[in-house]
């Protein structure tokens, strides 16, 4: 079933359509609002907010972009309001001296034992909130440019910006890893635990 | 070249899924929740408008009355006045009848459901 087949079945009342919308969108949503507030506790409550308003507002929805988009949007104004209750959330350029100090730092010697991948994965979680924000839609939810743009009201340059900062604050913490011996262990790495 | 590599690295590692989780019944609780609001709604819009019928219906009987019989609306004002507990009882009565069977047990029903 397609989206606007879903959208005309949940709008003539057939509420299992909604169930199936949320099964299908439920994973956005939780990276989304995950990545943003960082609490697996509150995570539900917000994410089940995030699907109450895509209910009241479904019959606004004008096929104006991808339900997708439409519903990050949602995820992400809902979070955003969220954090803004508990004032964790400041809309000013992220710091990134400040943010590179906050990130942990990758132990040559524990190659053999740490992956990479989840170190990276860890690190994107101390990031400045906007760039976990470009990262998370991004590289995570395959959004364009532009469908980042409007999910987060961000200008397209913005976007580039926040994404080139936060892989350059990774790979300054991993610039020492790269030569030729340490590279050809983490990629084997890398193919073995991928 | 190096510099390459650890970029694709990073490009792979940048589009993994982070670790939050959602419950296996988040969809199915998400609709229930959602089916109990607009179910609330209702029931609460159902109340107000029976009653509006109903006090509209008093007004209009009262209006008619008093335009159509003076005397009678005194003497009716008259038997409410010596009687205003029992009618105010009356209406009451009515009032919460149909306010436990719009509202408080639906409510109440669905409070049990939830437990």
């Amino acid at each position: 079933m397609n989206d606007t087949e879903l959208i005309s079945q949940i709008l003539d009342g057939n509420m299992n359509a909604f169930t199936f919308l949320v099964n299908r969108y439920q994973k956005l949503v939780v990276h989304i609002s995950g990545r943003l507030i960082q609490r697996q506790d509150e995570l539900e409550d917000v994410c089940q907010e995030v699907f109450i308003k895509v209910y009241q507002n479904l019959g606004k929805y004008r096929n104006e972009c991808k339900l997708s988009t439409w519903i990050a949007t949602i995820a992400y104004n809902s979070s955003v309001n969220y954090l803004r209750k508990f004032r964790k959330f400041e809309e000013v350029n992220p710091d990134d001296s400040f943010a590179l100090r906050n990130l942990a730092d990758f132990r040559m010697e524990n190659y053999e034992i740490t992956d990479l991948k989840r170190y990276i994965r860890e690190q994107i979680e101390l990031l400045p909130i906007q760039y976990r924000t470009v990262v998370t839609l991004f590289h995570l939810e395959e959004f364009s440019y532009q469908e980042v743009e409007q999910i987060t009201g961000m200008a397209e340059g913005t976007v580039k910006s926040y994404l080139f900062r936060a892989k350059a604050l990774l790979r300054e913490k991993l610039k020492h890893i790269v030569d030729e011996n340490s590279l050809k262990l983490v990629k084997e790495i890398s193919n073995e635990k991928g | 070249m190096r510099k390459d590599e650890l970029t694709e690295i990073l490009d792979r590692s940048l589009s993994g899924k982070p670790d939050f989780r959602l419950p296996v019944d988040f969809a199915q609780k998400v609709t229930t929740s959602i089916v109990r609001r607009e179910r609330w709604k209702t029931d609460l819009l159902d109340y107000f408008s029976l009653t509006a019928i109903l006090v509209g219906l008093i007004a209009a009987a009262s209006g008619i009355y008093y335009l159509l019989d003076k005397e009678l609306l005194i003497r009716t004002l008259n038997f409410f006045e010596s009687n205003w507990v029992p009618v105010a009882f009356l209406i009451f009565i009515l009032n919460f009848v149909l306010f436990a069977d719009k509202v408080l047990l639906r409510l109440l029903f669905s409070h049990w459901k939830t437990d």
